[in-house]
């Protein structure tokens, strides 16, 4: 392992934790669903996407794409919350409701994203939503790491994958 | 009242805004998904402000920004609406002539403080121009 990918892996987790810390919060105190359990971190061979699963990418330093899935019913619960007493026109209910797991996924990742590194900056692309539920086999190159959010009304799977070098061997997000 | 430009490609967010700018006694005089509409709609409407997104497709909000600063020999009034808090990516936007930025999630309250930093007759409460050395308070 050359120097610079030592120093990128060491920090990866500390670019993970915010993500899973924000995500608890912001479903708390943003969205008033409370949070009941996290589950232990893993790094599993593949990883089933959910349905309702939004896609976003970093650039800059460090290099991931991490996923946040929901539920069906979890989904509609944070539709309910965000809009409000908003009124919604029929036509656009799917779109809005596509467009609330974008922007609640582009909420937690940006506000959570630093760059323990160097300070630059770290760019996020806009949230991309996978429509159909999708299996991806891990490549030999790559690392998965999944955790999931539990709630009342369902679960909320986080998922980061990136270059293995990017990755602690043993994951230690205590 | 004024007339505000809202550009976010997130159809969820634009209701929103609209509704909380509405709420507030502004009128909004167009919607635009990318930063390239936005560029368009800035030379036919020539807004009072426009809420500008920075992640976004086509263009995003960054060069959309700096696009309207030229046309508009930065004169144009433009609050960057962003989740991505870093330092850097709000000083640029700042440096480029963003007159304020808004942390996601948005609620009606920091708009109307947004709003109120740049056109001091809606400012809710005793408020500067916001400068980059506001960062260091915000972060």
């Amino acid at each position: 392992m050359n120097e610079e990918s030592k120093i990128i892996h060491t920090y990866t987790k500390d670019i993970l934790i915010p993500i899973i810390k924000r995500a608890k919060t912001f479903l708390e105190d943003e969205m008033n669903i409370d949070v009941f359990n996290i589950s232990d971190i893993t790094c599993p061979k593949n990883i089933h996407l959910k349905k309702n699963t939004v896609m976003i990418g970093t650039s800059g330093s460090i290099k991931l794409i991490i996923t946040l899935g929901f539920d069906d019913m979890l989904l509609d619960k944070l539709v309910d919350v965000f809009i409000g007493d908003d009124d919604i026109e029929d036509a656009n209910l799917e779109e809005v409701k596509n467009s609330v797991a974008c922007e609640i996924t582009n909420t937690i990742i940006g506000n959570a994203i630093d760059n323990p590194i160097d300070k630059s900056n770290i760019y996020i692309t806009p949230p991309v939503l996978i429509y159909k539920a999708k299996t991806i086999e891990k490549n030999k190159d790559s690392k998965f790491v999944f955790v999931t959010f539990i709630t009342k009304y369902g679960e909320i799977e986080l998922t980061a994958v990136g270059p293995k070098e990017q990755f602690e061997n043993e994951l230690d997000f205590k | 009242m004024l007339n505000i430009l809202i550009v976010d490609d997130s159809l969820a967010i634009r209701i929103k805004m609209k509704n909380y700018l509405k709420r507030l006694g502004h009128s909004i005089v167009g919607e635009a998904k990318d930063g390239r509409e936005a560029v368009q709609m800035y030379k036919e409407l020539t807004p009072d402000l426009i809420t500008m997104d920075i992640s976004m497709p086509i263009m995003n909000g960054v060069d959309s920004l700096s696009q309207i600063m030229k046309i508009s020999q930065l004169n144009a009034n433009v609050i960057m609406i962003t989740a991505n808090g870093q330092d850097g990516i709000v000083k640029d936007a700042l440096k480029l002539g963003a007159k304020g930025f808004i942390l996601k999630p948005v609620s009606e309250e920091k708009l109307q403080d947004s709003i109120g930093r740049i056109f001091s007759e809606y400012s809710s409460a005793d408020c500067d121009q916001l400068d980059e050395n506001d960062l260091d308070d915000v972060f």
